[in-house]
């Protein structure tokens, strides 16, 4: 499966890992760095969808809710083995968010884990416009 | 933000208190690696940590420094009491991360036949990897134990002896604990981890005692040329990194609306005061992770001993195990300073560094308050480990601190482009080092090349007089998640 370089690049970081996400718009932003971080987590892989979750964040401003969107997502993966395949919002506002988040069951033998995401970090976090775009820079503890 | 360095002597560089710095930045380094550093921002994150609400002294880092996330890497910084804070960044994700050597009476030379059964016994018996689960799946109740309990849980089921406590930082347990303080998704994450590696630069390495600097000290922790000896490197697993993201959260959350925030340089550094009720919570909740930690080191310690006396079929007495020493070098801990001439209660925050000890110092266990602490410093994959001692040098200079390893120089994005096409495992074959990994990049992330030479750190540590060595290790095996 190809990989989805053009929603984002990834910085150097010399302890971590950092990714520039970038979307049409702010719900497209919201759900390209879920992609981007699951895709840096795990190897891409066309998997089964098994359930379809609701999702709401709220959050104290725009970074904190992308900090808290990730988290949501990492710790169903991390606690729960369960890979978010797509994550489709349904509405965003500057703090908070609704979602449908599709999962599938994880399953070690068949997908291999790229890069142990311990936590999504507060550590630099914008998300702003940028032209008539949005931008993302996102630090992972690894 | 420009960091100006003004060098002081060989190993010691301030920054000068400017701006909105409350106190100024000392690091412990030598030229060679100061001029390393280049674009690495660990410098400004030294001057931010200088502008955390009650700090006393300097903001630390230590010879191994390098860029984090809020803290720097190799960061030190002790808080007042009364003025000062808490900061779960300050500690880190994987709280405890840190390292216990264990020596045998073994000589290298017999065991080297077997280093390639060794490494592929222990890489079947401990489990290793990303969120990796072990062998060990505990209730909620035995989870809070554990996390009040620490390694002596572990004794208690068997799994050690007493003698492992005392030869552990804190004795394994931080007391405090207290599992009221954590989530319903903390409590998921231990629940099915303790007892496994980790992954990424977590390991579990089979070393020989290579060369001994001090003869006394390394006779007082059992260390003698060409002996047998393993080293592990593993931390809180997802139980410490859930923790750290529900506290760091929370207190986004308690202090949004409060201006003196608005002005964290990096919002990795949020913080709760320390007379204040969410700082108390988040410290019982770190000590449950630290000492959820402990216990994890106790086991796969336990786990390693048993692996290897069957892969070479020989008996508890015959293989001599014995631990030197367990350090941290992720962890929040109240300690009793002197400041100004007066003693304090501080909060010092070791952000990938270790506690060092000198000669004397009554947290020692009795065999070893004439030698200091032992220090424990793992290189990297393919070179030399070192241990040290502690020293009144560290006491005067760093809150008792010294480094806790050799720091990355390379991104893990470099690391891979610069291991392209090359055999790393081939490499480190070919220098007489087994290693077996469970993930596919792991290897590359974690060559040589990605981080700092050990020995200039060691170097730089022991100039700063902040430890002395006492012995170095050479990698025979390595086992990685």
């Amino acid at each position: 499966m190809a990989l989805n370089k053009h929603i984002y690049s990834t910085i150097n970081h010399t302890a971590d890992l950092g990714i520039l996400v970038y979307g049409r718009n702010m719900a497209d932003l919201f759900e390209n760095a879920a992609t981007a971080m699951m895709e840096i987590l795990l190897e891409p892989r066309r998997l089964e969808e098994t359930d379809e979750l609701s999702i709401s964040v709220k959050a104290e401003d725009l970074n904190d809710l992308m900090v808290r969107w990730l988290s949501e997502i990492l710790y169903l993966f991390m606690g729960e083995r369960r890979v978010v395949t797509r994550a489709t919002l349904k509405s965003i506002g500057p703090s908070n968010l609704d979602a449908t988040l599709h999962v599938a069951t994880y399953n070690p033998d068949e997908q291999e884990v790229r890069n142990e995401i311990k936590a999504v970090t507060y550590h630099q976090i914008d998300v702003s416009p940028k032209g008539t775009e949005w931008q993302a820079k996102i630090f992972f503890d690894v | 933000m420009k960091i100006e360095l003004k060098q002081l002597d060989d190993y010691r560089w301030l920054i000068p208190k400017t701006g909105a710095m409350r106190v100024p930045g000392m690091l412990f380094s030598n030229e060679k690696l100061i001029k390393s550093i280049g674009n690495d921002p660990c410098l400004t994150q030294v001057a931010n940590v200088a502008m955390l609400p009650g700090i006393v002294g300097h903001a630390l880092a230590m010879p191994d420094m390098h860029w984090g996330y809020g803290f720097p890497i190799g960061g030190v910084a002790a808080f007042d009491p009364h003025e000062g804070i808490v900061s779960p960044g300050g500690v880190g994700y994987d709280i405890n991360c840190g390292c216990r050597l264990m020596t045998t009476q073994l000589d290298a030379n017999d065991i080297r036949p077997f280093v390639t059964d060794l490494v592929q016994g222990l890489f079947r018996d401990i489990p290793c990897g990303v969120g990796s689960s072990g062998n060990i799946r505990l209730s909620n109740k035995e989870e809070a134990q554990v996390a009040v309990q620490g390694a002596a849980w572990a004794v208690k089921k068997g799994l050690g002896t007493a003698g492992d406590l005392e030869r552990t930082e804190d004795g394994g347990t931080i007391p405090g604990a207290d599992p009221s303080a954590l989530s319903e998704r903390a409590m998921t994450r231990g629940r099915d981890q303790l007892g496994t590696l980790g992954s990424g630069n977590h390991f579990l390495e089979l070393q020989v005692v290579d060369h001994i600097f001090d003869s006394q000290k390394a006779e007082t922790f059992h260390l003698f040329e060409g002996q047998f000896a393993v080293l592990i490197h593993s931390g809180s697993r997802g139980f410490g990194h859930q923790i750290c993201d529900d506290f760091l959260k929370e207190m986004t959350k308690r202090t949004s609306t409060d201006s003196r925030y608005a002005s964290l340089p990096d919002r990795q550094l949020i913080y709760a005061p320390l007379s204040s009720e969410l700082a108390n919570r988040y410290l019982s909740a770190m000590a449950c992770a630290a000492n959820y930690a402990w216990a994890n080191r106790q086991i796969l310690m336990h786990w390693t001993q048993q692996s290897i006396m069957a892969t070479l079929s020989l008996t508890p007495r015959e293989m001599g195990m014995r631990l030197v020493y367990d350090v941290c070098h992720n962890i929040a801990k109240k300690e009793v300073h002197r400041v100004n001439g007066s003693e304090m209660m501080l909060c010092v925050h070791r952000k990938g560094a270790t506690r060092a000890l000198p000669p004397g110092h009554p947290l020692l266990p009795k065999e070893y308050r004439h030698s200091g602490q032992p220090v424990l410093i793992p290189g990297d994959m393919g070179s030399y480990s070192y241990v040290l001692a502690g020293t009144h040098g560290a006491v005067k200079q760093s809150f008792g601190s010294c480094c806790h390893g050799a720091g990355r120089v390379l991104s893990r994005n470099q690391a891979i482009k610069k291991a392209k096409g090359r055999d790393i495992r081939r490499e480190l074959a070919d220098s007489g080092i087994v290693v077996q990994s469970r993930g596919k990049r792991t290897l590359k992330e974690e060559m040589p090349e990605a981080y700092k030479s050990v020995s200039e750190v060691i170097e730089s540590v022991q100039g700063a007089g902040l430890a002395n060595k006492v012995a170095r290790l050479r990698p025979l095996g390595v086992v990685k998640g």
